[in-house]
C-alpha cells in the first residue's frame, strides 16, 4: 500500500482553488451575487444581458464542485484510520458529502437550464433561479455534519499518537458554526442574512474557501506522516 | 446535537464511568442524534409547513395556492436545511451494524448510496418545492400547482431509494452469521421493503385510496412503517450495547485489562 492515490487526489484541490479565484473575478453572478428582491422580469433581463459569463459560472461550477469530492474522500480515508470505537463518524462523513455534492450540482444544473435558453418566460427564468440558490444555501447543513462528524472523530481518537491534530477539531467546530447563518438566506429577501448579505454569502463563501485551503495542507501533512509512521511508499 | 448527548448522559458503563468516556460514546452519539433528528423532522413536516398529512391531489387551485404561498414554509426549509446533513449520521449507524456482520459490504455500499439519493430527492427537494412556492409571491398558479405536485410526489412516491436500502439491511441480518442483530427483525425489515411498494399507485391516482393522501397508499404505509423504525432503532441500540469491547475497532488500542 501507498499513498501515491491519495496525494494524486489530494491535489485536485488547488486546481479546484484556481477554477474558484478565475470563475469569481471573470464572471458578475458571482462576485456580485443577484438580490433575491428581483423580479421576474428583472431576473430574466439580467439573465439576457450575462448570458456568456453565466454559462461560463456554470460550467466551471459544475467542475469545481466535483473536484472538492477528492480532499472530502481524503479525509474520509484518514478519519477510517482515527482510532473510533467504529467508523460511524467516516461514513456519516462521506454520506453528507454525497448528499451535499447532489445538491451543489442540483443549484449549478438549476442556473444552466435558466441560461440555456434566456428567452424563456420570466416567471420559469426566476423559478429556475431561485431553485438554484435553495440548492446552492442546501449544502450548508451537510457542510455542518461533516465538519462535527470530523471534530467528534479527532476529539475521541483513542490513538495515543492522534491522526489529526487536535487544533483540526477546533477548526472545524468553528466553521461549521460559522456556515450556520447561510441557512437562513431562504426566510430573508433582504439584509446580512439575504442569500446575496453578508452573512449568508461573504462570511459563508471565505469560511468555506479558508476552511478547504486548510484541510488540504493539513490532510498533506497527515498523509505525508501516514508514509514516516506506517511505512508506506510515498 | 447537544440533545442527543444530554439525553445519553443517564447511561453510565457496567464498569460505572461516566458517559463520556464511554468507550463507544461515538457510536452513542450518532445514535441519539437520531431521535433529534426525527424530531426536527416531524416539526417540519407537521406544525410549521403542514404538509403532513399530506392535503389531496384533488385540491382547488385556490386551496393550492394558499398553500403553496404559506409563510412557514420558508421556515420549514430552514430548519430542513440545517437539518438534513443529520440524515447522513442516522443511516451511518446503520451501516457499523451492517459491517459487523458477516456479509459483503456489497450490502452496506449500496445502503450507502441509497442514503445519499434519498435524502436529496425524498427529503430536500420536496420540500425545496413547496418552499419555492412560499419565497416568492406572483408565480402563476400553474407553477405552483406544478410545484405542489412535484413536491408530494417525490416526498410520498419516493420508494425506490426505501425499498433498496430497506432490502439491504434485512438481507444483511437475514445471511449473517454473527446474530448481529436478531433473525426476526431480518424478516420484519424485508417485508417492509416490500411494503414500501403500496405506494407506487400514488404516480397515477388522483383521488381514492391510491392517492398520494390516501388509506392504502399514505395511512397504510405509515401504519406499517412507523412501528418498523422504533423496533429497528431499539434493536440497533441494543446491539450497539452488546458489542464485546474486545471488538471494537480501537480495541487494540485500549489497555487490555480494562475488557478483560
Amino acid at each position: 500500500m501507498n499513498t501515491r492515490g491519495q496525494n494524486i487526489l489530494l491535489w485536485t484541490t488547488p486546481v479546484a482553488g484556481v477554477l474558484f479565484l478565475f470563475a469569481y473575478f471573470m464572471f458578475p453572478p458571482f462576485s456580485g451575487p443577484m438580490s433575491p428582491t428581483m423580479t421576474p422580469e428583472q431576473v430574466a433581463a439580467f439573465f439576457r444581458e450575462n448570458v456568456a459569463s453565466i454559462r461560463g459560472v456554470v460550467i466551471f461550477c459544475n467542475l469545481i464542485g466535483a473536484m472538492l469530492v477528492p480532499l472530502f474522500a481524503t479525509i474520509t480515508v484518514q478519519m477510517l484510520r482515527v482510532g473510533n470505537s467504529s467508523p460511524v463518524f467516516a461514513y456519516s462523513y462521506i454520506i453528507a458529502v454525497g448528499i451535499g455534492m447532489t445538491a451543489f450540482i442540483l443549484a449549478d444544473f438549476a442556473w444552466g437550464v435558466a441560461i440555456f435558453r434566456p428567452d424563456r418566460d420570466p416567471q420559469l427564468i426566476s423559478l429556475l433561479n431561485d431553485m438554484a440558490w435553495f440548492f446552492f444555501v442546501a449544502p450548508v447543513g451537510t457542510i455542518i455534519v461533516q465538519n462535527l462528524c470530523l471534530a467528534g472523530s479527532i476529539y475521541l481518537d483513542a490513538r495515543p499518537d492522534p491522526v489529526f491534530p487536535r487544533w483540526v477539531a477546533h477548526f472545524n467546530v468553528l466553521t461549521a458554526v460559522l456556515m450556520v447563518p447561510g441557512a437562513f438566506a431562504l426566510m430573508h429577501k433582504t439584509g446580512p442574512l439575504a442569500w446575496d448579505g453578508s452573512l449568508s454569502f461573504s462570511l459563508r463563501l471565505i469560511t468555506f474557501a479558508v476552511y478547504v485551503a486548510v484541510m488540504f495542507c493539513v490532510l498533506l501533512t497527515i498523509v505525508n506522516r501516514q508514509v514516516e509512521h506506517e511505512g508506506v511508499v510515498a | 446535537m447537544s440533545g442527543s448527548i444530554t439525553a445519553d448522559g443517564q447511561y453510565t458503563t457496567q464498569q460505572g464511568t461516566p458517559w463520556y468516556k464511554n468507550k463507544k460514546l461515538d457510536q452513542l452519539i450518532c445514535f441519539w442524534s437520531v431521535p433529534f433528528f426525527y424530531s426536527l423532522f416531524g416539526l417540519v413536516f407537521v406544525p410549521l409547513s403542514w404538509m403532513m398529512p399530506p392535503r389531496s391531489p384533488a385540491s382547488a387551485m385556490p386551496q393550492i395556492v394558499e398553500f403553496m404561498q404559506s409563510p412557514k414554509l420558508l421556515i420549514a426549509c430552514t430548519i430542513l436545511t440545517l437539518a438534513v446533513g443529520l440524515s447522513a449520521v442516522g443511516n451511518a449507524v446503520y451501516m457499523c451494524q451492517m459491517k459487523r456482520m458477516s456479509v459483503s459490504p456489497v450490502f452496506r455500499f449500496a445502503f450507502m448510496a441509497g442514503a445519499m439519493t434519498g435524502a436529496i430527492v425524498g427529503c430536500l427537494f420536496p420540500m425545496f418545492c413547496f418552499g419555492l412556492g412560499a419565497f416568492r409571491s406572483g408565480y402563476d398558479p400553474e407553477i405552483l400547482a406544478m410545484l405542489y405536485d412535484f413536491g408530494y410526489l417525490s416526498f410520498i412516491g419516493c420508494m425506490g431509494c426505501f425499498f433498496l436500502n430497506w432490502s439491504c439491511l434485512g438481507l444483511s441480518i437475514l445471511l449473517d452469521t454473527n446474530n448481529t442483530l436478531p433473525k426476526w427483525l431480518g424478516y420484519y425489515t424485508l417485508w417492509q421493503s416490500v411494503s414500501e411498494l403500496v405506494i407506487a399507485p400514488v404516480w397515477i391516482a388522483k383521488s381514492g385510496p391510491f392517492a398520494w393522501d390516501g388509506l392504502m397508499s399514505f395511512w397504510l404505509a405509515m401504519v406499517i412503517y412507523v412501528p418498523w423504525q422504533m423496533i429497528v432503532y431499539i434493536c440497533v441500540y441494543r446491539a450497539i450495547k452488546s458489542q464485546p469491547e474486545s471488538e471494537l475497532d480501537n480495541a487494540h488500542l485500549m489497555p487490555a485489562a480494562n475488557y478483560a
